[in-house]
This record gives structure tokens, C-alpha cells and sequence, in this order.
């Protein structure tokens, strides 16, 4: 996550969170509060993501550093603080978790305030939120671990390392549960053609449509 | 057919994510094993779609941020950090307690003593007081003259075992017998 200088005012420390922690630890403020400035949208995405309000997402972010706040001299970050604070986010974000049968839409509104600046035509940008409304309820249908792992990955950027520290279990395991997100995923975004997501080959009637297997290597992202 | 189904599951969700923790070494192996395997390489065609369509979703919710400050942090927190690293802070605090613990403890007793009605008070527990000064007065003659003629009955009546018959009652309008002069009892003095 790279801090942005121009909004927060304590993002343009360079220390590693080790330092800060211990910085912090000896009653540094500036700190702390660089740490929370290069944690706090992240902890409010991830706590927005599963909360679905935003004031209750503002009051995981103040827990979780209150939290860190007196764990201070207990904290021994390696190289990073994230992983520690998001799994403590996770917890305090299951608390809060709203009601079966309470509908709350804010990510919905998110992803209106965002396209309301996009370019394109009205029938476009319809559209495209239209799609993106569509992904996010197939998010919601998945079960609490999956979408865990969806919404963390996805939405804060996490490797499956941190991932993996975050949750609380081995990395095969957050493989899996990937996988087995994004094969529900799949069944569920087949069917809007616009993605140009075929549906799951055991779906398809043996012999009507065969898969053709890839010849050429799939893309990885950043090479 | 799909062999290795478990382990082909994990190599795909990894090599969807960007090959962080698949080896070149495992990255090749599985295409080679897509190439013969329709689940795998249907599975991998599909994946980055899927992959596609989840990034452009997320990606207005990327940019979604907070403008709480930190002083809501230190709010939470509270004055517990400066107590926690100078102990002797924790004193004044320690005294103001004590005293709110010690009022509210009296508040509590007078009004738990205020509300007691004294004649439920047990009265074994009470040694009756005796004082010559009380004696000597209640011995003394009452000064309205109704008073007087009750306390001079009464002790007329305390009086009576040196008289033969004490009793005076009016009979048709006149006593039965003239009065006599009653002896004197202890403290009985006619005005």
C-alpha cells in the first residue's frame, strides 16, 4: 500500500513498521499516527466490505488502533503491521456484521460515487455499474470464509502469504477457498454474457461444447 | 480427466493470482498439464474472466477512503497510555476514587441510618439511663392545678398503704366524707 503524501499529513515517513512500533512504543506520537495513516483506508475498505456502513467501518478503524495502541509493547512486527491489524479488523468487522434480512447498499453507493467521474456515454456507464452491482451480489452469496478471502485479496491487495496470516490458516487452505470462490463466481457471473464468462464445463452437456485446452500460456499480471 | 484435483486447485487459484508463490518450475508443469487436461485448461480459461470481472468490481471501492484523524484514536485510548507509562500518574486518580468510594459510602449510611424509625431500633441493645436530676424532677409537684390534682391522687395513691381508705368520691354533690389531710408521701408537698 503506498501512503499518499498529499492526504495524510504522516504518510510520507519512510520507516518500516518495526520502526514505527518501536518509535511508538517509547511514546512517539508522530509514530503512531504515521502507522495509522498508512493503515486506516485499508482497515475501512476491509471493515466497509464486510460491515456494509460506513460509520461502523469508522469505528473498526479506531478500534483496531486502540487495540494496537495498547498492544504496543507486546507487538513484534516482522516487516509488516498489516497482517496483525487486518486480522484484528476481521474480528472486530464479524461483530458488527449486519442482520440477516437488513439490506445496506453502501457499496453500492461507493461504486455509484465512483462512476459518476467516469467517462462514456450515460448507456455506459449504466452498464458497467450495472455489471459491477452483479459481481458484488456474487460476492455477498458466498459464504463468510470465501468471501474473506475474495475481499481481501481483491479489495486490500493481500497476497496469499498475508492472506494466510490474516485468516488464521495455511496458504493451501486460502488456495482452496480461492478456487473454490472463484469456481461459485463463475457459475454465478455465466450468466451475464457481457463478461464473456462461459459456464462451467460440467454444466455443459458432454460433447455439445468441448473446451478447447490453451495452447498458449495465460498472462500473469506485473510481468 | 482431472487428476490431482486438490493440488491442480491450489496451482490454479495461485496462478490466477499472479503466480506469487507458484514457482516457474510448478507454473510450467501445470501448463503442460492444462494442455492435457480439459477441467484444468477450462478452469484457467475461465479463471481470468472471472479474475477480470472481480478487479473492475472492486476497483471504485479501492479508492474509497476515510478522513477519520487519529485524535479519535487517542479519544478511545484515553488518558490509560500516560497512566500505563508513568505509574506514579495513577495516584491522584487513585485518591479521587477513594474519596468518591468514601462519600458515597456516608451518603450511603446517613441515609440508610436516617430512614431506620428509632422504635424498631432493638432496645436490648440500649441500656436505659438513669439520672437523679430525672428523679428529682418527676418527684416534683406539677404546677397547673389539674395536674397537681392528678399527681396528688397518684401519689396519694402510692401513699395508700399508711392510709385506712383513700378513696374520695363525690356522692350527690358532696364528697362522702369530709377530706382529711393525707399523710405526707415522699415529695408530696401541698403548695
Amino acid at each position: 500500500m503506498k501512503p499518499d503524501a498529499r492526504r495524510d499529513p504522516a504518510a510520507g515517513d519512510t520507516r518500516t513498521d518495526h520502526e514505527l512500533v518501536y518509535a511508538a512504543r517509547d511514546g512517539d506520537t508522530i509514530a503512531f499516527d504515521a502507522l495509522f495513516y498508512r493503515y486506516r483506508d485499508g482497515i475501512y475498505r476491509l471493515g466497509l466490505a464486510i460491515t456494509k456502513d460506513p460509520s461502523h467501518a469508522e469505528e473498526i478503524v479506531v478500534d483496531t488502533f486502540a487495540r494496537a495502541h495498547r498492544a504496543l509493547a507486546r507487538l513484534e512486527p516482522d516487516a509488516s503491521l498489516r497482517p496483525w491489524l487486518y486480522r484484528v479488523a476481521v474480528n472486530l468487522s464479524y461483530n458488527r456484521r449486519p442482520r440477516k434480512g437488513v439490506v445496506l447498499s453502501s457499496l453500492d453507493d461507493a461504486v455509484d460515487e465512483a462512476l459518476a467521474n467516469e467517462d462514456g456515454s450515460p448507456s455506459h456507464v449504466a452498464e458497467q455499474a450495472e455489471l459491477r452491482r452483479f459481481v458484488l451480489a456474487a460476492v455477498d452469496e458466498l459464504g463468510p470464509k470465501h468471501r474473506l478471502v475474495v475481499v481481501l485479496h481483491y479489495l486490500n491487495g493481500l497476497n496469499l502469504t498475508e492472506i494466510a496470516e490474516v485468516v488464521g490458516c495455511p496458504v493451501g487452505t486460502v488456495k482452496s477457498r480461492l478456487h473454490y470462490a472463484l469456481r461459485r463466481l463463475r457459475t454465478h457471473l455465466a450468466a451475464h454474457p457481457e463478461l464473456g464468462i462461459e459456464p462451467s464445463r460440467s454444466l455443459i452437456a458432454t460433447g455439445l461444447r468441448a473446451p478447447k485446452p490453451i495452447t498458449a500460456p495465460v498472462p500473469i499480471e506485473g510481468e | 480427466m482431472k487428476l490431482f484435483a486438490r493440488e491442480c486447485d491450489s496451482r490454479e487459484a495461485a496462478y490466477l493470482l499472479g503466480a506469487d508463490r507458484l514457482g516457474a518450475r510448478e507454473r510450467i508443469a501445470l501448463e503442460a498439464h492444462a494442455a492435457s487436461c480439459g477441467d484444468c485448461a477450462d478452469a484457467l480459461r475461465n479463471g481470468r474472466p472471472v479474475d477480470l470481472a472481480l478487479r473492475r468490481a472492486f476497483a471504485p471501492l479501492r479508492e474509497r477512503r476515510t478522513i477519520i484523524a487519529p485524535g479519535r484514536v487517542r479519544l478511545a485510548v484515553g488518558p490509560r497510555s500516560a497512566a500505563q507509562t508513568n505509574p506514579w500518574l495513577r495516584v491522584p486518580r487513585f485518591f479521587g476514587r477513594l474519596a468518591e468510594v468514601s462519600v458515597m459510602v456516608g451518603v450511603t449510611l446517613f441515609a440508610v441510618g436516617s430512614s431506620l424509625d428509632p422504635s424498631t431500633r432493638p432496645s436490648s441493645s440500649l441500656t436505659p439511663t438513669h439520672s437523679i436530676v430525672q428523679e428529682y424532677f418527676r418527684s416534683q409537684p406539677p404546677l397547673g392545678d389539674i395536674d397537681y390534682v392528678r399527681w396528688l391522687r397518684l401519689v396519694k395513691a402510692d401513699a395508700s398503704s399508711t392510709v385506712s381508705d383513700p378513696t374520695r368520691l363525690p356522692m350527690g354533690g358532696r364528697f362522702d366524707y369530709d377530706p382529711v389531710e393525707y399523710a405526707q408521701g415522699p415529695g408530696a408537698l401541698p403548695r
